[in-house]
């Protein structure tokens, strides 16, 4: 079978061993679902891992007065059975129930799933294929496959929990050889494929943070995949729209991701403030069309999931439209 | 009699070793486990056609814990499944054909060494060009396969039956097409692996995940240079095949090799990514279709015109470019039939027979012929299919001998079962029912190697202590064989499956079996197995009825006893009948073997490829759900009905029926082999996770219908199950989609992309021509007045 | 005196047996389970995760093997396919073996894994979408699922009650 590098392993039971560990270099590893494929593919060749298995603080899930806090240790089958996470962020619990298959998010953790390394047709491949085209910017060559000419690596991020978690006002804790720093998900992410998050060496993301909505909230992830499991995104919406008591828009927040390395944060037009959800649906929609333009960079033809931007986003919208809205106090 | 049901032909068997499998003590090849042994990993080309200009292996062999490195000079011979297209070498000679062809193999300590050892073989290429299309192969000067005597024309059929053009002239209708297959591959759980030894004496054992041990026994003599009986090949318990096991691969020929040379055991394990390689999965075809039919309906025409895209090497594509036209001549009689059918190399993994070999590319085009026709001509779909349903007996146009056909009845099961005619022109648009029909051979009357003798053979014994033994060297792939055969020994000799073991696949124990494909089995080895069991049944009949001072017939084997047809008290138990018999005749045992009628084929040269001891009939009925606005297709279930003679066990028949439609359904919707011409011929995507095979959420519900035509040739009146209910099952869906939202999708697979594209062309066509604006049913309606 | 990271001495409950293993740290848990345990009903069907037919069950939760590491394992609990039965085979072993759900029982053991965890926690007769989604995460090629959902629901009539 396809076989990992060498490494030494790690494993410490406290916090501050761990980032004093990390801080001497080493690469971190919580599921391993992200991890271990890309290893066995040999894109990385860490000497070191540092295993957070141990660490049972970082799995906490939370609430602490108007935020719920989850641990990055958590895992996405707990988040997307958790009845606090299922009342106040639906959209948080289908997105990490979402995410891959079951045996998966029995491993796979909050703070994996948001560093989930960038995706790309021409880097999660073998060693061999690889080197059937060159290599490219993010494995062993010099040149982008997806964008001819491209400087930068543009692999999609691919994660199913970032754009929620950026539409939801997350923030982000990482605790480091410095001390702790939380950060807006919202400015964590670059458009850089080789290094897509600001997480500095020697950080370990240890919680999330949420604010709970403070009235009537209507959220969704739209995820298309070809299967109805075990697919990555290949497109992916999250929504969400804070209403008031007569369900009218206050506040609408579109995030896309799989398109390039960061996730896209849609502007919606004004108009939408004081409309009913269904009479925003094609607005939000086309305007999400306008600002997603899908890449080469994973399977299916870049326009046609352009296409799917607009008809799934207004159809979700649409969806809402018709649900009484959770949340709100 | 109180033997249970369950125990009887026809009856719903547990199959045999299933248990073994789901506890995990089962032993595939990759579990086994020698002492000494080593692993070995082979070098793969990255380039998709170059010229080996060297190749230093000094790097690799001055690594610890390395014990050989071997090249395509160590096993120069060329070999083939077809004794007339040897056109492989274990590794390659002077060039390689396709990104991932081999070019070494290093044995190693562990596999961490061997890949390091991997890493340091120093191949220089020199980069030739390469070639994707099959089309332009065919006019091309640079010629790929070295072996090839016809520039990149691999083999080239052009069959005639009839006055084609003249009755295409004198036709009421007239249908033109054209279709395009774009290659799907098997993808068997289980990967590749062989592992081979060489005992202190010289006998060289080979363990391979192989459906054909037989063929790779000949093989291995061949490259090895070995005389066949120095060669033991044992086929262990296989996680699946479905054509992708049935011919040698490089893995084979460099364990033993290396086992030879190290004098230690060796085992290769591919990886998926080189599965994806070996691949010989379903060719891609170009297909061009003209059927012309009468005012009723009758086909009076059938000319095609294929390109088959064979990939770097010949495999089974000889047989292939044969089937592409030789296997569409039933369950409809054509009243003339003209195919012209090409195969060309290109710089792909080759290809080669998967699932309905060779005949589910043109059934696809056929079938939607048909529901092209028949809307044309105003005619439901399965009416269509009846008017031209062939009869039992009859000679097809290019003169294969139908025996039993059952495909009315199939026609029938599904109509009802899916409530057809209630629903059809119902349903609501986007929502709709499709209809197919197929055939297939149980096996073919001509083996690959030219020879006269038996295709199969086993022996059977009987022993004191009650047991039957079955030695069979047919291959179970999964399919249940070892069952089938135990159930037929089970039935002759009034035993329980408990009490029948079967030894099978291993060279140096059983006798010669092909193999398992070309759904042969049942037909074939079933029938020997029915001889030798007959015999045995007849002299311990015998044996008792000489003791009890009866007529033979009285004698009855049933429930573990022989017991007196005409006073049922009068019973022993069959340890005793079998103590009389052996006493009688000494050992108990006997040799069974089959052999295939060589009077049922055409009389024109290739008029053997296809002919076949009988043939099954199936029919399909896809209901599907368009999403008009995303292009996408959920089939929600299909109903096939299959005619397989007799099932011998409807549990394996039942089985057989659904996993063949689930993997036509998912070659219709999501499953594409192709190579990246844009980048080098690196393969599109060399892994479960880019090759998508349907999870239980994305497979419709099947619904298995058996329906029973026995047939004079096979056991019992048994055909076959594995392969024929596969192939309609993509048509059903193509004329489903067509039913719900009025698009004809002619190339595969049905990706949302492509329905969203005819969707599209469709709206615009209606934007001109305002009059197909009317609803579907409205049309209908139209062209029933 | 060779480079490599030394190994981890791994101590696991496998199958209710307290065992220990040494194995480097770049093993995953399905290589300790083949290649040091001799555990060899896990099977490897694509290398990384995208299969299924590696699932064990870690603490109670089906896992892929292929894309665990063995060192996190350590003290744990691993519930492989030879370890599901008892004197008797599960009800699950015993449903997939009267409808003739497995074919080549490749992908068997994993699905097994994936199912007994649904079977367990619904502690009630399941439906078939409810076996489906529980078995998502798992690739077989025979079936067409078929056989496979139907013995899970009729297992799950007979451990469903008791709980």
């Amino acid at each position: 079978m396809l076989r990992m590098p060498r490494f030494a392993l790690e494993s410490p039971e406290t916090l501050d061993d761990a980032v004093a560990l990390a801080a001497r270099g080493a690469r971190l590893v919580a599921g391993g679902t992200d991890l271990l494929p890309n290893l066995k593919h040999h894109l990385e060749r860490p000497e070191r891992l540092v295993s957070l298995h141990r660490l049972a603080a970082l799995r906490a899930i939370a609430l602490d007065g108007d935020t719920l806090r989850v641990g990055c240790g958590a895992t996405l089958t707990e988040i997307a059975a958790d009845p606090r996470v299922r009342a106040d962020f639906p959209s948080l619990a289908e997105a990490a129930g979402a995410v891959a298959g079951p045996q998966i998010r029995n491993r796979a953790t909050l703070g994996g799933n948001l560093h989930l390394d960038t995706r790309c047709r021409y880097v999660n491949q073998t060693e061999l294929w690889r080197s059937a085209i060159g290599g490219c910017l993010k494995s062993e060559g010099t040149v982008c496959h997806v964008v001819p000419k491209g400087q930068n690596c543009v692999a999609a991020l691919s994660s199913d929990t970032v754009p929620v978690l950026i539409a939801l006002d997350a923030t982000l804790v990482l605790a480091g050889p410095s001390g702790r720093r939380e950060v807006e998900l919202a400015k964590y992410f670059t458009a850089d494929g080789l290094a897509h998050t600001l997480r500095q060496p020697g950080e370990i993301a240890t919680e999330v943070r949420v604010p709970r909505p403070r009235g009537p909230r209507a959220c969704a992830y739209v995820k298309w995949r070809p299967r109805a499991s075990i697919d990555f995104p290949l497109v992916s919406v999250a929504l969400r729209f804070d209403l008031d008591d007569e369900r009218r828009v206050t506040l609408a927040r579109v995030v896309a991701g799989v398109l390039g390395s960061k996730p896209r944060e849609v502007e919606v037009p004004a108009t939408v403030a004081g409309k009913r959800l269904g009479e925003v649906a094609a607005l939000v929609a086309d305007a999400a069309y306008a600002k997603c333009k899908p890449l080469a960079n994973v399977p299916y033809d870049p326009a046609y999931r352009r296409h799917l931007v607009r008809v799934l986003t207004r159809r979700a919208i649409e969806r809402l439209a018709t649900e009484p809205a959770p949340g709100g106090p | 009699m109180s033997a249970p049901k369950k125990d009887h032909v026809g009856g719903w068997h547990k199959k045999l070793g299933a248990m073994d499998r789901m506890r995990g003590l089962a032993k595939y090849t990759d579990d086994l486990e020698l002492p000494g042994m080593l692993h070995a990993k082979i070098v793969r080309s990255p380039h998709a056609h170059a010229r080996i200009v060297s190749i230093d292996a000094s790097e690799a062999l001055a690594l610890d814990g390395v014990a050989a490195v071997i090249t395509g000079r160590d096993m120069p011979i060329p070999y083939g499944i077809i004794p007339w297209t040897q056109d492989e070498n274990a590794l390659a000679l002077d060039k390689v054909l396709y990104v991932g062809d081999g070019v070494a193999a290093v044995a190693a300590i562990d596999e961490d060494t061997a890949n390091e050892a991997v890493r340091r073989v120093k191949v220089e290429y020199e980069v030739l060009p390469a070639i994707f299309d099959p089309e332009e192969a065919l006019r091309s000067d640079v010629k790929i396969n070295p072996y090839s005597r016809k520039g990149n024309l691999t083999k080239e059929v052009e069959l005639e039956f009839g006055d084609v053009d003249g009755a295409l002239a004198g036709s009421a209708l007239v249908i033109e097409g054209e279709y395009f297959f774009e290659g799907t591959t098997h993808a068997a759980i289980e990967p590749h692996c062989a592992l081979a030894k060489v005992d202190p004496d010289g006998l060289v054992t080979v363990w391979s995940a192989t459906q054909v041990p037989h063929y790779l026994h000949r093989e291995l003599a061949r490259v090895l240079e070995l005389p066949a009986r120095r060669i033991r090949v044992i086929q262990p318990p296989l996680g699946g095949a479905f054509g992708g096991k049935s011919e040698p691969f490089d893995l084979e020929f460099c364990v033993a090799k290396l086992a030879m040379i190290t004098n230690r055991p060796v085992k290769l394990l591919y990886t998926r990514e080189e599965v994806f390689y070996s691949h010989r999965g379903r060719h891609p075809m170009r297909m061009r279709y003209r059927t012309g039919f009468d005012a009723d309906g009758r086909i009076t025409a059938v000319e095609s015109q294929t390109t088959l895209d064979g990939g770097a090497y010949s495999s089974f594509g000889l047989v292939t470019t044969y089937y592409s036209g030789q296997l569409l001549t039933a369950p409809y009689g054509f009243g003339t039939y003209r195919f012209h059918s090409r195969r060309a190399y290109t710089n792909k993994p080759a290809c080669g027979p998967k699932r309905g070999h060779g005949s589910v590319q043109p059934r696809f085009a056929m079938e939607i012929q048909l529901d092209k026709a028949a809307e044309a001509l105003g005619v439901d779909p399965i009416e269509l299919r009846r008017r031209n349903a062939i009869a039992a007996d009859d000679l097809t146009i290019n003169e294969l001998r139908i025996g039993s056909t059952g495909f009315l009845a199939c026609l029938d099961a599904v109509e009802r079962a899916s409530g057809w005619k209630e629903r059809r022109g119902q349903l609501p648009y986007g929502r709709g029912l499709g209809v197919a029909g197929s055939t297939y051979i149980s096996g073919t009357n001509y083996p690959i190697y030219p020879n006269e003798m038996p295709q199969s053979a086993v022996q059977v014994t009987l022993d004191r202590s009650g047991r039957a033994r079955i030695f069979s060297g047919a291959s179970d792939i999964g399919q249940g064989s070892d069952t089938m055969v135990a159930v037929i020994v089970g039935e002759e000799l009034g035993l329980p499956l408990e009490d029948v073991r079967v030894l099978s696949a291993d060279t140096d124990l059983c006798p010669v079996d092909l193999g398992a494909y070309s759904s042969r089995i049942t037909l074939m080895v079933g029938n020997a197995c029915l001889n030798a069991a007959q015999e045995l049944r007849r002299k311990v009949q015998g044996s008792v009825a000489k003791r009890w001072g009866v007529e033979k017939s009285r004698v009855v084997l049933a429930d573990r006893q022989a017991i007196d047809r005409e006073d049922p008290s009068r019973a022993v138990p069959i340890t005793q009948a079998i103590e009389w018999a052996e006493s009688e005749h000494g050992l108990l045992a006997a040799a069974g073997s089959y052999n295939t009628p060589k009077d049922r084929h055409g009389s024109y040269r290739g008029g053997t490829i296809g002919a076949s001891p009988a043939y099954s009939m199936t029919a399909h009925l896809a209901e599907v759900e368009v999403d008009d606005e995303t292009g996408e297709v959920r089939v929600i279930a299909i109903w096939c009905a299959h005619d397989c003679g007799r099932a011998i066990s409807r549990g394996l028949v039942e089985g057989q029926i659904e996993g063949s439609t689930y993997m036509g359904a998912a070659e219709a919707v999501l499953e594409v082999h192709a190579v990246d011409p844009a980048h080098g011929g690196v393969h599109a995507g060399p892994s479960l996770l880019d090759y998508r095979l349907p999870t239980a959420l994305d497979t419709p519900a099947i619904h298995a219908l058996i329906v029973e035509a026995p047939d004079a040739q096979g056991p019992y009146g048994a055909k076959e199950a594995g392969e024929g209910p596969l192939h309609s099952s993509i048509p059903a869906i193509a004329n489903a989609i067509y039913d719900a939202v009025g698009v004809r999708l002619d190339e595969l697979p049905f990706t949302p992309e492509r329905v969203l594209a005819a969707l599209e062309e469709k709206r615009k066509r209606e934007r001109q021509s305002p009059r197909e604006k009317l609803p579907l049913v409205a049309q209908a309606a139209e062209a029933e007045e | 005196m060779s480079p490599h990271p030394p190994s981890l001495l791994l101590t696991l409950r496998v199958n209710g047996l307290d065992v220990e293993v040494a194995a480097p740290p770049h093993y995953s848990l399905l290589e300790v389970l083949r290649y040091k345990l001799h555990l060899t009903g896990s099977k490897q069907g694509c290398d990384k995760g995208d299969c299924g037919a590696c699932t064990v069950q870690l603490d109670g939760q089906p896992v892929l093997s292929c894309i665990t590491l063995a060192a996190q394992a350590q003290g744990r609990e691993v519930l492989t396919v030879e370890g599901l039965a008892g004197r008797e085979a599960h009800p699950l072993q015993d449903a997939m073996d009267r409808f003739d759900a497995a074919q080549c029982g490749f992908c068997t053991p994993g699905i097994l894994m994936s199912a007994e965890h649904l079977l367990r926690t619904a502690g009630r007769e399941v439906t078939h979408a409810e076996a489906a989604h529980a078995i998502a995460g798992n690739l077989c090629r025979c079936t067409g699922y078929t056989k496979i959902l139907d013995a899970i629901v009729d297992a799950s009539t007979k451990t469903g009650g008791g709980r």
